[in-house]
């Protein structure tokens, strides 16, 4: 199976969606598309527009690939599956944001061999027949952020009790 | 230690929910918008209405942000972004609040509106990528990403 999704942004992201319809119209695999605030409506396609967290893991563990726009949260959220994604930026000039930022992770992450960036969506078929060669690794998370808020929570605690200490005995 | 967590939905609120590790014994308390996707949102919350660039909702926010913060006292306030966090993070400053601003994980290569305003507000000033510590300046530090 085939996931897309386009995220929860306000804008919609249509020239994926109507791309990945067509697609759907041709090849066996089944599709299924979370399309968001998208206006167009799939005809060969199953979709949704927004749905709860664990349905959106469900589906994300039982596909095969992963299509998905450049957002942050997504992209977060499916390093830690172990599938092939092909990732498709949001630009303004489509009206599908407010700027070209999803263009940087998107090349990062091409760049790292951890997606196929497709930022012309007529080449997205072949992206898509590409996964099929690609084992991804598991991404294995780094706690140094975690660590870093921990202490810094833990010195304010000090300071804050020393203070208080300070403050009964004077 | 009572912690304000201020993000928008989306990515900015999955980067905050990866890093709850970090607040785990805490009294911590949600700041974010109204929106189908922050009804699940199982922590203690406010929600106020999507800012966007609209500069009247902004100001609108900043007298709500104000009732908020002086009735609740955080300690310490964290925001992974992004429009939301602006006139909490004024208010802060006014109430000499301890502020750490993260800069969000998609932005590798340029600022963000927000990042630009809020580096001169917060009291840490955090970036996900060592490319982005030249792009702000002295004060930006990077001290890992959320993944």
């Amino acid at each position: 199976m085939i996931f897309v999704t386009v995220g929860t942004h306000y804008l919609g992201f249509e020239r994926l969606i109507k791309k990945v319809d067509e697609i759907a119209g041709k090849i066996d695999e089944e599709v299924i598309a979370q399309i968001g605030s998208t206006d167009y409506k799939p005809k060969n396609m199953a979709y949704f527009t927004f749905v709860e967290e664990e349905k959106m893991s469900e589906l994300f563990e039982k596909s095969r690939i992963i299509v998905t726009h450049s957002g942050a949260g997504t992209f977060l959220r499916i390093l830690n599956y172990n599938k092939p994604i092909v990732v498709i930026p949001r630009f303004k000039k489509f009206n599908e944001h407010i700027d070209d930022h999803q263009l940087e992770l998107a090349e990062v992450f091409n760049k790292k061999g951890k997606a196929i960036a497709v930022y012309d969506i007529k080449n997205l078929e072949d992206a898509l027949e590409k996964t099929k060669k690609i084992i991804y690794k598991k991404n294995i998370k780094n706690k140094r952020l975690i660590t870093f808020l921990k202490d810094y929570i833990g010195k304010m605690e000090n300071e804050n009790m020393h203070g208080s200490i300070d403050s009964i005995s004077s | 230690m009572k912690i304000a967590l201020i993000c928008c939905q989306g990515g900015h609120l999955t980067q905050m929910l990866s890093l709850m590790e970090a607040f785990e014994n805490q009294n911590v308390f949600f700041i974010t918008y109204k929106n189908p996707t922050t009804d699940q949102l199982k922590y203690r919350k406010y929600r106020v209405e999507n800012i966007g660039t609209n500069l009247w909702r902004m100001i609108k926010t900043f007298f709500i942000a104000f009732k908020i913060i002086r009735n609740e006292k955080p300690n310490l306030i964290v925001s992974t972004g992004a429009e939301i966090a602006i006139p909490f993070y004024i208010v802060a400053r006014i109430l000499k609040i301890k502020t750490i601003y993260l800069e969000s994980w998609c932005r590798v290569k340029t600022k963000s509106g927000t990042g630009r305003m809020l580096y001169h507000f917060s009291n840490v000033f955090l970036v996900q990528w060592p490319e982005m510590l030249k792009k702000y300046g002295k004060k930006a530090r990077y001290e890992g990403a959320v993944i």
